[in-house]
Formats: C-alpha cells, structure tokens, sequence
C-alpha cells in the first residue's frame, strides 16, 4: 500500500531523478552541486535501471523516501534510517552500496551471488565501467585532492606542494 | 581619445596593451565553446579548437615579452581588461560582436570574423579607406578601446587583426629608425618569458630584444591567426586559425596544397547536439535562484582573477610562475564543467557556465 | 612531433628493395631507422601490432580502451590481439605442480611465476614503460672481475658514455646528475647535466626524506647512510640552460605529441600519476617519438599488421637471404597471408623475449647455444606501509624520488644491489588500491557519506609503497625456448619462460625486506605488507615468504661477449653466426645492475649505428663492383 502511494507521486522520470539526486547526496556526503557537475547524474541513474528494472529502483527511492520522513530532517536520524530501511535490506542494500561506489569509482560491481539467486541474474549485471568519462568522474578522486590517473592532472611540479584534504 | 598612428614609444605602448587585451579576449570565447561539448564527443572540433586556444596564449605571451622589450607593464589586472561580454573586439573591429556561447554554427561564425584575414586588395580599394586595412565605423558605446578618426573625421577600425599587428610593426620599424634601436628596447631581458617557461605544440615563444625579434613575434601571431600571404597556411606551414575554424563550419579537413575555402581532406564529423545547453553570456545575477551554483560561478571568476594576477606576476620579472599559472587551467576546465552541468532552473533546460565578469569579484 | 604517414601496404612494401630491414618499431628499432635514414638508406620496420596508433586520436582510443577498463593492467589500452598476442599480468596463474602453465600467451614452465609484460604495439613496450632512466655504474661493467658475480661486458663504461649522452638526448631525460652519486668512479663528463631539470620531488618524497634521509643501515658488514633522490626520467620537464654547451649552444626542445593532424601538443608532464600504462599528454618519451622523426626522413617505411615469422639464413655464406613475414587482414581475423622480405642487412629489434623466440622458432641457437638463455628481469619487492600523516598519495609521476645507495658496493660480492622506488601512486601495484579500499570501506566497513570520505582520505592519503626492484644475474638455465606443441593463431611459436630467482638475489630480496622494516620504524608507519602463498610469484626463502613481482626488465637472451663461443653478439650487438644480422635491444646486455634497461639499451643502440653504417658502405661498395662487373 505504501509503496503505491509513493509511486504515484514520483510519476516523471524527473522527478525520479531527482529522488535518486537527494539519495545519492546522503551517501556520498557531496553537494547537489558537485553531483551534477560529473555531468553523470542520468547516466548513472539508466545504467542501474537498465540493471536492476525500473521496479525495483522504485523500491529503492521509496524507501529513501520513507528513510527521509521517518528522520524529520535529523541528520543523523537519516543517517540511522537509511541503514534500517536501505544498506541493511537484503535486496536493497548491495545496490545502495553499488550506488555508493558507482559514484565514487564509475564502475557497477556485479551483485553478490546469493542476491542473483534471490533476485534473478540479470545478464547486464556484469562488473564493468559505465563509461570512460565515467572513470574519469569519480568522487573518490577530489575527495583525496587528487585526480583519476590518467586524467584532469593539475599540472606540472603541483605534486609537490602539500594537497588540501580536511575532514568533512 | 582616438586612436592615431604611432609616433612616439608611448603610443607604440598603448597600441601593445591593446594587443595583450585583444589576445585574451578570445580565450574566455573560445573556452567556453570547447568546454561546453560534452567530453568524449565533438574529438576533432575540440582539438582545433584547442590549438587555437593554446596558440592564442602563445600569442598574449609573445604580446607581453613586447611589451616588456619596449619597457612597457604588461598588466593583466587593471579594471576593464577583461571585457563584458558581448563585446566588440579591442582593436576596435565592430561589424561583429564576440560574446560567451555554446559550440554551435554561430559561435563558429564568430570565431571565423575574429580570425578573418585581411581583405584582399581589389575589393580593400573599395571599401578600406587607408593602406592600414581601415574601416569606417558606426561609433558605439560597446567599444572598448577609441577607433581611429581620419583627417576627414570620420571614424575608422581595423579591419582584421592582422592589419591591427600590421600597424604596431610599422610602428616599431618607424621609432627604430628614428630614435635608434637601443632606445626604442630598453626593456629588463629578465623579464622575457623564455622557451624554458612555455613550450607547447603552438610553436615557439621568442624572447624579444630588438626589432627583428619584435618583427618575428608579429609575424608568427598575425600568419598563426590568418595565413601567409592570403594563403591558408602560414610561413611554418600551419593551417591559420581561419581556417582551422572553417574545416568545422565545412566538416572537412584541409590537406596541404588546397585553396581557400574548398578543403578536400577527410570529413570531421559534428555532434551538433552533443554539446551542455549552456546559457549565452550568462552573469551572476542569472543564478539568483541557484545558489551553489552562483557561488561556484563566484569562486570561478575569484580563481581567473587569480589566473591573470599570476600571468602579471610572471611577466614582470617571475617567469617561473607561468608555469603553475597555465596549471591553474585545468581547473579552469574543471569549474567550467562543473557550471555547464548544473542547471539554472528545474524548468529551464539552459545550464550555467563561466561568467567571466573579473571586475565583479 | 608531426610525422608523414608512412604506413605502406603490402604490395608496395615487397616490390620495394630495401637496404636494411628492422623488425620492431619500438625504441631500439625506431632509433636504428631514424639515424640510418639520416643517411639516405632506404627501411623497413616490420612491425606485429595493428599500427593504428600514429595519430592523435589513435593514441586516444588508447585512453579510452584505459578508462573504460576494468582492470588497468600495462596493456590495458590495447584490444586482445591474438595475431599478435601479448603477455598480460592478468593472465598471469600459480604454476600447478608437474605441468606447465600454458593457457595464455606465454607458457610458464616455472618453477618462478613471473607476470612480466611486454607491448607488440607501434612503439613497443616504451608505451608502458615508466620512462626511469638511471644509467648502469661503471662498476657494473666489470662485475665479475670486481666481485665474482655475473659476467663482464666486453666494452667499457667510458666508451659507452657518448652513446649515453645521445640517449638522453633521445628520450629527453629531466634529472639531477649531482644526485647521481653512487659510483665510485667517473660516470659523467665534467659539467655534464641532463637536457631538462629534475622532476620535482613529490609531497610524498619529501614526508619520507624528513624522516629517513641520514639512516643508517648495515648492508653486509658495510655501513651505509640513505638519502632520498630524485631519479632522472625521460619526461617532459624544464629545459635546463647548462645543457646549451651539450647541445650546440641551444636550449633543449622537448618533444611534444605525435600527430599526423593539425592537433599538435606539446605537453610538460602535468602530473597524471598514469605514466605506466598510459600518460594522457605524451610528456612521456615512448619511441613514436623518434620512430615518427625516422618516418619523416621520407626513407622509412613501416609495414604493419605483419608478424616476422623466420629468419632464413643462406647455407653457403651464412647470411641472412630472407625473412619470411605473416601479415594478418585484422585482429579479429584468423586470414593472413606469408610473404618473404630480402635485404642487405636485417635488425631484430623484438625484446629480449621476442629475438630470441624469432630466432630459436628458425631453429637459430646460435652456435654458442646461449640463444634465449640468460633470461634476465628485475625482481621487484613491493612493501607497503601507512604513513602517520597525510602525505598527498596519488599525485604526481607514478615515481619521482627513491632510494639508489644500496645500488653498489662490497657487498655485491655477497648479495644483490637493490634500488628502492617511492611509488607516487600508492599502494595499487601491490593490493590494487585505491579501488580496493573503497570496495573494502563500502562493503566491509559499512560507511558511506561523511564517514567514507574521511576513511577514503585515511586509508589512501597517508600510503606509501617501496618498490625494491633487485639486481638478477644471468644463469643460462633461466631461459626462453619454444615447442611447436604450443603456437599462437598465427602458427608461430609462444615463448616458454624457464626462470627461477638465483640465491644472490633473493638475498637481495631478504635484505630489502628488513630494510623496508627500518624505514617503515623511522616514519612511524604501519606495515600492512603481506605476502600470501597463494600468490603466482610466492617465493620462499630462509623461512620467509615474498611475493615477487615481475620488472619488464627483460634482458641477456642473445647476450654479448667476446667470441662467438660465449656469446651471441658481438660489442656491436652482431651476430657472431651471420654477419649481416644484429640483435638489438636489451637482450644484448650481459648483465643489467640495478638500471632500468631502457636507456642502456637505447645507448647500445646508438653504438650499433656506426657498425651498420660501416656494413653498408662495405655492402654497397661491393654491390656496385657487382654491378660494374
């Protein structure tokens, strides 16, 4: 009955997107901002409905949106529900943290076996990186003042300065 | 103030400053067009147009090692030097307005008016004026710098850049002969941003030292902008900036041994659509709405006036810091991207994009 | 570096009588061509890979193969080809007791697994390589009259010196030859610097330097002091002004991009910590460098997607008369065609691996039978710490400084020299970091946001892995051979890699993990280095277990020497069987000291130019007294 009623509201795939959005800022601790300038948002978004189905991304935002309601702007209550109602979840979870590292790295690491079993073995559910751009657009990278190897190098002799890391 | 032929090492200055701004008032236009493509697509147009951009601070360079031979401040700090775009172009060129826009056919056009070569003789003897490739001009409020008035009155503009650089080695040649060479270079020769500090594929810089330096600085910036001689390649054999842009605009390549206008090299494909909708000259007051996002486009212009205070540094007597300062744009590159992704409503589908607007911050 | 296109087809390429044919477009055949052609001799470079990469976007899809890769191996930018295959570390499985491994490319007879690779593309293995460019000491040339071990070369250190010079030139090396101090003897000329300035030392460097730099170690009764250096590396830097009296008076000009477009760069290195596999903006020498200023000549033809197959030698003056080539259509092709090539003198520039699998696959094992035997690599020791503070891991050149003192002394009558690499990307080489610790912090550690990122910073930041790369000394057991039990699609043989780590070594290998632990005590490190048994390269050893890592250092296959009895080449690196015939490359080199070969090989390289130029005015010669008559 819940899911239902969620799904009705988030109709457009905009406004999916922008659920998936919100989500994606909690576990990856970077701005709305920052996320849309990987220009990666929609591709990241495709490659894991095209994965896992449009349902069970549905489930996902669903719960998050669920997750949202229950902390009542709590950050740390939202943090604490989107353990319960997402990492935790035995179907949910492994996409959440494939979510996570899709973000931080560009790649989607095939699920584990015993969720294949559980939940169907979809033959796009390969390790692969979603796109050489993709690579390229990893978080992890600024997140340790650096850049992908390979690419977005800051320039010559800059490696010897200090980097500029501080906690967030 | 008008501009008027140049007599004295003072006017020879003033005439340099203008090309150290004209040369850097096509790379935010050009910036924003390449970075405005989506990564990964539009390969060959991007890379033309990456030369031409990598030239163009080759030409600002050798514009700044002329300003200091001539003991000239090569200033790229001072309120105005980076126009509000859209502007006419600082030589005073004003049948075309540069503005800050997306890769599109448009912008290509406008990068072939300011790359034009001069025009030919037959049809100059119609339309120019004076042997110094002039135009007559509608005076408007936009331009940056004064046009010319002729002995008649009326107001004149270069018509090319070319024509522009035609008149500052005229210049030299003229103050060389008439207060000696010595006297005309008195610049510090420490000051000269040597091949040490910057190399690139866009040729060579040239410490200048005298009038066949200065001369050789000349030619290389105006043949890498227009072609040698009318040709479409320069002395080193280099497709000129024109024409470089117009393989985009025909989708087609040159090859050596072709004429003007008529390439017969392999085709270069455009992805017309692959590219961030960005808005057109976009200003800080257009991101009201979006906060991070006019914040990002704050810290952008705070990191290109640090950009331009580093390259001032650097010309004046700190060439070690040109090498960090062209690090510095890669993140120029970086915070483009990051802008022209974000949109600048839901509704909208325009996203934001450099503004460029040094002066504001 | 803009270049003609010169790739030609194989008709054109078999009407066409060349002077000399060279098999192998990397860097010791790219350097053979250009100073040939210099001469107006006519070339062909037989070359096995698809040749598609002489151009700027070639070199792009290059970059992309690399980022959309799953796993960023040295060959990681290049499709399979199985026409030409290539060995890949991730082909790379323990030997199972009893039978060789013999699934991929190189069939592994053991009883040392090694994951050494090599490229068979345009411009050979220098795509990958990390572009380190220390010479070889002068004590290295006599190692066996100075110390007992390995074997002399048959040429000095001081005639080798100019040839050094120009391969620096070459490969446009930045450097610090003040900090080349680890020879007791005079290893350059009085004022001699490299053409561009060092590489400055990396954050990293400097957090290590602070604390190890004075230690002092005890390496076989001698006492010894460290200091961390920069090593010279042929990269793109700032020219230096003293090398003007080196070069004619003029200031170095590095080598930009190679391009057949408009598209020229000419990148300094800017720091994409990607040397090895790929740098992005060709501030990296590799040898499409010099191979496009040789196919600018204008006499040098490159013939690609053509795989030498057999050296054919003449019964009665022992020549070689042909080599007879497999061309394939393409790599996803199983069609070729064969084809013979003639000319007056041929250069096999394949690597050490690749010589001698030409050569013993034409049933060539020299008369001295030492063909493919004294298989030498460097042996690397990865050991890995965290540090206590952030020390900006991942920036940089993939190395920028190490430690280079224990590279020679007494002690090499004992135990072998070792060189350490500070390895500026952290931990990847040995525990695939830093994709592994985000894998690890998301599924194990269960953290995500704030939390994550802040365990991403810890966990990478703060890393630092020491890579030993140990002296080898050459034993013909260690060996290459081929069976025609085992062929690739092409019908040639795959090299069989017979190897095991010699004792000297491994004592080597023993001291460079104690003194890693010292280092790591000095910085206050946590050592996280493990070394499974599981693992391909487990080597056990006085009750320690290492992993060892293969170096790409692959050398001594058709060593040189003094008579054709000990040797396969001569000083000049010519067979001492067929006189018209050199093998090139580090498979020449009787030993390799603690060098990376590619800048010894480059110099033997050079040297081997004034011998062939001096065969072909004699072939000439007496070609037209041939034809006179």
């Amino acid at each position: 009955m819940v899911l239902h009623k969620y799904l009705l509201i988030m109709k457009t795939h905009h406004e999916k997107l922008s659920v998936f959005l919100d989500l994606s800022v909690v576990l990856t601790a970077f701005s709305a901002y920052q996320l849309h300038g990987t220009g990666q948002l929609e591709a990241y978004y495709t490659t894991i409905v095209d994965i896992i189905g449009d349902q069970t991304m549905s489930e996902i935002l669903v719960a998050f949106n669920t997750a949202k309601t229950e902390a009542s702007s709590d950050q740390k209550q939202l943090e604490q529900q989107i353990r319960i109602h997402l990492l935790s979840n035995d179907k949910l979870g492994p996409i959440t943290r494939n979510i996570i590292k899709m973000w931080f790295i560009g790649s989607w690491y095939q699920l584990p076996n015993i969720w294949r079993e559980a939940y169907g073995k979809s033959e796009k559910d390969q390790t692969f990186v979603v796109s050489s751009i993709a690579y390229t657009e990893g978080l992890l990278w600024p997140t340790i003042d650096s850049h992908p190897p390979g690419a977005k190098a800051p320039g010559y002799g800059t490696w010897a300065n200090p980097p500029k890391i501080s906690e967030v | 103030m008008h501009l008027h032929p140049i007599k004295t090492v003072e006017d020879l200055q003033f005439y340099v400053a203008t090309a150290i701004q004209l040369e850097h008032a096509t790379i935010p236009p050009y910036l924003t067009a390449m970075y405005s493509i989506h990564p990964g697509t539009n390969k060959d147009a991007y890379d033309v147009m990456r030369v031409v951009a990598i030239e163009e601070m080759l030409h600002l360079t050798l514009a700044a090692n002329l300003m200091n031979a001539i003991g000239g401040t090569p200033d790229l700090t001072q309120k105005g030097f980076v126009p509000s775009y859209p502007t006419y172009l600082p030589n005073g060129e004003t049948d075309f307005e540069v503005g800050l826009g997306k890769f599109s056919l448009e912008t290509i056009d406008t990068f072939l008016n300011i790359e034009r070569p001069p025009l030919p003789t037959n049809s100059k003897k119609n339309n120019a004026t004076s042997n110094l490739g002039l135009l007559k001009t509608q005076r408007t409020k936009k331009m940056l710098i004064p046009t010319f008035k002729s002995a008649e009155g009326d107001e004149l503009h270069f018509y090319s850049i070319g024509e522009f650089y035609k008149a500052i080695g005229e210049g030299i040649t003229k103050l060389t002969e008439e207060l000696g060479e010595k006297n005309v270079f008195v610049g510090d020769p420490d000051k000269q941003i040597t091949p040490e500090y910057y190399y690139s594929g866009g040729g060579e810089i040239i410490p200048i030292h005298n009038k066949k330096s200065a001369l050789a600085a000349i030619r290389l910036i105006s043949e890498q902008g227009e072609g040698h001689e009318g040709g479409i390649f320069d002395y080193e054999g280099e497709l000129s900036h024109y024409y470089r842009f117009q393989q985009i605009k025909l989708g087609k390549y040159y090859h050596k041994g072709d004429e003007p206008n008529d390439p017969s090299g392999e085709s270069m494909p455009i992805d017309w659509d692959a590219v961030y909708p960005i808005q057109s000259n976009p200003r800080i007051e257009d991101f009201e709405n979006v906060l991070e996002l006019k914040k990002a486009a704050i810290d952008f212009n705070l990191f290109y006036k640090n950009f331009l205070k580093q390259l001032t540094n650097s010309f004046n007597g700190k060439p070690d810091q040109l090498i960090s300062a062209v690090g510095g744009m890669f993140r120029i590159k970086e915070m483009s991207y990051q802008l022209m992704r974000n949109p600048i409503n839901e509704k909208e589908k325009t996203t934001g994009a450099p503004t460029f607007e040094i002066d504001l911050v | 570096m803009r270049h003609k296109n010169r790739i030609v087809d194989h008709k054109t390429a078999f009407a066409k009588n060349y002077d000399v044919v060279i098999v192998g477009s990397g860097i010791s055949g790219s350097i053979i061509a250009k100073e040939l052609s210099k001469k107006g001799y006519d070339i062909l470079i037989l070359e096995a890979g698809p040749g598609k990469d002489l151009t700027l976007s070639g070199y792009e899809k290059y970059l992309n193969n690399f980022y959309s890769a799953v796993s960023k191996d040295n060959n990681a930018p290049y499709k399979r080809n199985p026409n030409a295959p290539m060995p890949r570390s991730v082909d790379v499985k323990k030997l199972e007791s009893g039978k060789p491994n013999t699934d991929s490319y190189l069939v592994q007879n053991g009883p040392f697994i090694s994951d050494f690779t090599y490229s068979r593309v345009v411009g050979g293995t220098t795509m990958h390589f990390e572009s380190k460019t220390p010479r070889m000491l002068p004590e290295d040339f006599n190692i066996l009259t100075r110390y007992g071990r390995g074997l002399d070369w048959p040429l000095k250190y001081e005639e080798l010196m100019p040839y050094y010079r120009k391969a620096e030139f070459e490969m446009g090396v930045s450097g610090d030859v003040s900090s080349q101090t680890f020879s007791n003897e005079k290893a350059y000329e009085d004022g001699y610097v490299f053409p561009m300035q060092e590489m400055p030392p990396s954050y990293l460097d400097q957090c290590v330097a602070k604390k190890v730099n004075g230690t002092k170690i005890n390496i076989a009764g001698e006492i010894r002091s460290l200091k961390i250096r920069t090593f010279p590396q042929g990269r793109n830097g700032i020219p230096n002004e003293d090398y003007k009296k080196f070069n004619n008076g003029e200031l170095f000009r590095p080598v930009g991009a190679v391009s057949q477009h408009q598209a020229e760069e000419g990148e300094r290195c800017q720091g994409n910590n990607n040397c090895t596999p790929i740098c992005p903006v060709q501030a990296k020498y590799d040898a499409r460098k010099t191979l496009a200023q040789a196919l600018e000549s204008g006499c040098v033809d490159i013939l690609t997607r053509t795989v030498a197959s057999r050296v054919v030698i003449d019964p009665v003056t022992q020549k070689v008369s042909a080599i007879v080539c497999k061309s394939y259509k393409d790599l996803d092709s199983k069609e070729y065609t064969s084809e013979t090539i003639t000319a007056k003198l041929f250069v096999l520039a394949a690597n050490a691996v690749e010589n001698a699998r030409l050569m013993l696959a034409s049933g060539l094992n020299s008369s001295s039978d030492l063909m493919g035997r004294n298989l030498m690599d460097h042996p690397y020791l990865l050991t890995w710490g965290l540090l206590p503070e952030i020390a900006g891991t991942t920036r940089g050149t993939i190395c920028t400084s190490g430690i280079s003192d224990i590279r020679n002394g007494d002690f090499r009558t004992e135990q072998a020299a070792f060189a350490v690499d500070i390895h500026n990307d952290g931990w990847g080489w040995a525990t695939g970091s830093p994709t592994t610790n985000l894998e690890d912090i998301v599924d194990n550690k269960n953290k995500f946001g704030k939390d994550l990122r802040n365990e991403l910073v810890h966990q990478i930041s703060k890393q630092l892995l020491l890579a030993n790369m140990v002296e080898m000394m050459p034993d013909p057991c260690n060996r290459i051979t081929v069976n025609p039990k085992y062929v690739d699609q092409l019908g040639n043989p795959r090299p069989i890699v017979t190897m095991q780590i010699p004792e000297y070594t491994m004592k080597g290998i023993a001291y460079a993990r104690q003194m890693s632990r010292q280092i790591f005590q000095r910085l206050g490190a946590e050592d996280y280095s493990v070394y499974g048994t599981d693992d391909y390269g487990y080597v056990k050893y006085k009750g320690e277990g290492y992993a060892i890592r293969g170096g790409n250092h692959l050398a001594g296959t058709h060593i040189m020497g003094t008579d054709a009895t000990n040797s396969v080449v001569d000083a000049k690196q010519k067979s001492w069987d067929h006189s018209n015939l050199y093998l090139v490359g580090a498979g020449s080199m009787p030993t390799i000291g603690t060098s990376n070969t590619t800048l010894t090989l480059a110099a033997l390289c050079f040297k081997s130019v004034d011998a062939i130029l001096e065969d072909l005015k004699h072939l000439h010669s007496s070609k037209q007294i041939s034809n006179q008559l």
